[in-house]
């Protein structure tokens, strides 16, 4: 009988454990009821704390903004708390910890997450902070500006997803870098052929990858759908955002031509992401052309990494315009920042000449202001000179996130053949135009 | 024992319950709570920021038009209807084997190796057969090549990703449902088998009228763990396909995390997965009233 009265008392013990584990502490609601555990509150040792949440920048963000840190944080009597956030839980982690009170005082979002986070109030507009200053320093201020708003402050930008091309393939074919659509057209027909007589095709126009599976839905529109878009004159949003405009004239006639384009595609393009297409088909010598995103130190890591293949790139195409996608992700400030003006303070230090210089010269990228100077091969250089109006961010509407989640289906389903242009087009659109017509319809 | 309920008479009744307590708690807590709680924020619009606005069956409404809703039904329920029957003819038939050559070495072997692939995490499964399956290994492209299959043509193309999808979950739950049918074929008397090979029957009439009849309580269990675990398979087909391509792939519960974690329309999400939630309360029901039959049959 001791036994089981002892028994009886131990699983008691356990449930009221267990029951208080539920409940937690009040010390810790009120932490996050006054904002101390998620923002610039304080610390136990008084001094004021600033959240910061990045994805990973490069191989050691912590350690390669940390150390830059120190000026900024002595002269504010400020720690900064930099947390990285993998890329595979991004939004998962943000929505989550914005729930429970526990989200940063500085967020990174990229243009397709914002308007979730525009509409729950979760970031603030930072439209009164802007100086002329900024607006004459920041190359990419205007980026972040979306739904009525400064939303999103730019802070990794200038990497657009360019073409790049097989010189000794053009060569042979007697041809030169590609400007419009028929020159790229006509290099991409004669060079899709049997090269060593086997009766296969072994090398092809267009290194292309259209699966989703490991990249996300978004990323077959920013390599290979926007750019076609964008140059035959087309865009997302109607310019009021009540409609999309995907599915016009122009629209329909760039993936129509896409569409076209297949055929000179490597013919496993539906199975392999746009980085493993270039990777295999084009890294090896298989393609004439093939997309990646950009980035400045592409000469040196190209030199190690396709040591065989001789390569240029043209920045964007040309039909009716240039045009091709650049993504703007933005240090935001977060609405439940206590000190926003602090948090505000720590978005300039970082994002200024000052502080990008010395990250940039560990991990280089574009500069974000005009005084910073160009870190990088001098091969990519002219994609921030020359060609700097070839390329830009996405138009930020309501629903992005959903609409262009389905318009990637679609695109899957066209470019497959799963489904006709006309057909495919139409699915996205009606799907778009109602939650269109249901967002609006909310707000008013 | 009589004598601690004579004199303890209130400590013997309250004891069971405080038994049960621990867990008693933790699944009204975890399991109860978080259905009731989705039940109620489905009814609502919400996106897990702010405050859930109350707006009635509007969620279900919609779900009815909605194209992908649809579609990712549809292809929830052709995963079942692929993944059961095959996982449970092939689990039955591996269990059989294993349980003949069970003294063998390779028996043994089998035995083992069968269950590898459970003990592996989903999601790194996933991972892995995309890695084989993408076209960079030529050992891989040689072996399918011998069927007639184009390996990276698998995953890309809106008819076989499916189909893949729920290969890939065969292979990965396998051996999990060979333990549940070897442990069942244990069970059956080896004295059944020597009467029938007495009466001369051969091992095809022994599998069918001794094996099969025997099993049936266990084959059932196995069917609806099957179809449970399919209706919900996410990080497979998260990892494989990530639901595409055209949506292929995409099943209810990986459209629910899309609508949650994308789109931050979590009110919808949770109107998704409560009719995932009345399929699979459904299947249930219908796996205890089909195993209370077999029982009172066999009783």
């Amino acid at each position: 009988m001791k036994k089981k009265l002892l028994s009886m008392l131990l699983i008691t013990a356990m449930s009221v454990t267990f029951t208080a584990g539920c409940g937690g502490s009040g010390n810790d609601t009120a932490k996050t009821e006054d904002g101390a555990a998620s923002g610039s509150g304080s610390s136990e040792s008084g001094e004021k704390v600033l959240d910061v949440w990045v994805p990973p920048l490069d191989d050691d963000t912590v350690n390669n903004w940390g150390g830059l840190m120190g000026d900024w944080e002595e002269e504010n009597g400020c720690k900064v708390n930099i947390t990285v956030v993998p890329w595979d839980k991004y939004e998962e982690t943000y929505t989550t910890a914005l729930n429970s009170g526990e989200g940063p005082d500085v967020g990174y979002m990229y243009n397709e997450m914002f308007p979730t986070y525009i509409d729950a109030g979760a970031v603030t507009d930072m439209s009164g902070y802007v100086t002329d200053e900024d607006k004459a320093g920041y190359k990419y201020l205007a980026n972040g500006f979306m739904m009525d708003g400064q939303y999103g402050w730019p802070l990794v930008t200038g990497v657009p997803f360019v073409l790049y091309y097989n010189e000794e393939i053009l060569a042979d074919l007697d041809e030169s870098a590609p400007e419009t659509w028929e020159d790229f057209e006509r290099i991409c027909k004669a060079a899709t052929k049997d090269t060593d007589g086997d009766g296969e095709i072994d090398q092809f126009g267009y290194a292309c990858g259209m699966s989703t599976s490991d990249v996300g839905a978004m990323q077959i529109l920013n390599a290979y759908y926007y750019s076609a878009l964008w140059q035959n004159g087309g865009q997302i949003y109607e310019d009021d955002l009540k409609k999309v405009a995907f599915a016009d004239e122009a629209g329909t006639e760039a993936v129509t031509w896409l569409k076209d384009m297949t055929q000179y595609m490597n013919p496993d393009f539906m199975s392999l992401s746009w980085s493993d297409a270039f990777a295999t088909v084009f890294g090896e010598g298989k393609a004439a052309f093939g997309v990646y995103r950009s980035s400045q130190t592409d000469g040196t890591v190209f030199a190690e990494t396709y040591p065989d293949v001789k390569w240029d790139f043209v920045t964007s195409l040309k039909n009716k315009g240039f045009g091709t996608f650049g993504a703007t992700d933005c240090l935001t400030l977060m609405s439940a920042a206590e000190d926003q003006d602090l948090a505000m303070d720590f978005i300039k230090y970082v994002t200024g000449a000052a502080f990008m210089e010395q990250y940039h010269a560990k991990c280089p990228g574009a500069a974000l202001t005009n005084s910073e100077p160009y870190v990088g091969d001098e091969k990519m250089e002219k994609i921030y000179t020359d060609d700097l109006d070839k390329w830009h961010g996405l138009q930020v509407g309501p629903c992005g996130v959903d609409i262009l989640t389905q318009l990637s289906a679609d695109f899957q389903g066209i470019m497959s053949g799963e489904l006709s242009v006309k057909d495919g087009l139409k699915e996205a659109e009606d799907y778009a135009n109602d939650l269109l017509a249901e967002y609006w319809a909310d707000k008013e | 024992m009589m004598d601690m309920r004579k004199k303890h008479p209130g400590a013997a009744k309250v004891a069971p319950y405080c038994y049960i307590a621990p867990i008693t708690l933790i699944l009204v807590t975890f399991v109860i709570g978080s259905v009731i709680g989705s039940i109620i924020l489905s009814f609502t619009k919400y996106n897990i920021m702010t405050e859930p606005i109350f707006q009635g069956s509007k969620n279900y409404v919609k779900l009815m038009s909605d194209i992908k809703f649809i579609k990712a039904l549809k292809n929830t329920l052709g995963l079942v209807v692929l993944i059961v029957p095959l996982q449970t003819v092939l689990g039955v038939v591996i269990s059989v084997f294993l349980v003949a050559n069970r003294h063998r070495f390779l028996g043994k072997l089998a035995n083992s190796v069968v269950f590898i692939p459970v003990i592996c995490a989903p999601a790194v499964a996933g991972v892995v057969w995309r890695e084989l399956l993408n076209g960079k290994i030529e050992i891989v492209e040689k072996f399918f090549g011998l069927f007639g299959i184009q390996p990276s043509m698998l995953l890309g193309n809106a008819r076989t990703a499916l189909i893949t999808v729920g290969m890939v979950a065969i292979w990965k739950w396998m051996g999990y449902y060979v333990v549940i049918y070897t442990s069942g074929l244990l069970a059956i008397p080896d004295t059944y088998y020597e009467a029938a090979k007495v009466d001369g029957a051969g091992k095809v009439r022994c599998f069918l009228s001794i094996t099969v009849p025997l099993l049936r309580p266990t084959i059932i269990l196995g069917i609806f763990l099957s179809m449970a675990s399919s209706l919900q398979c996410f990080d497979l087909i998260f990892n494989l396909t990530g639901g595409g391509p055209n949506n292929a792939s995409t099943t209810l519960v990986v459209y629910a995390y899309s609508k949650c974690f994308g789109s931050g329309d979590a009110g919808y999400a949770m109107a998704i997965s409560n009719i995932l939630f009345v399929v699979i309360l459904a299947v249930a029901l219908l796996q205890r009233d089909m195993m209370k039959r077999k029982t009172s049959e066999v009783s």
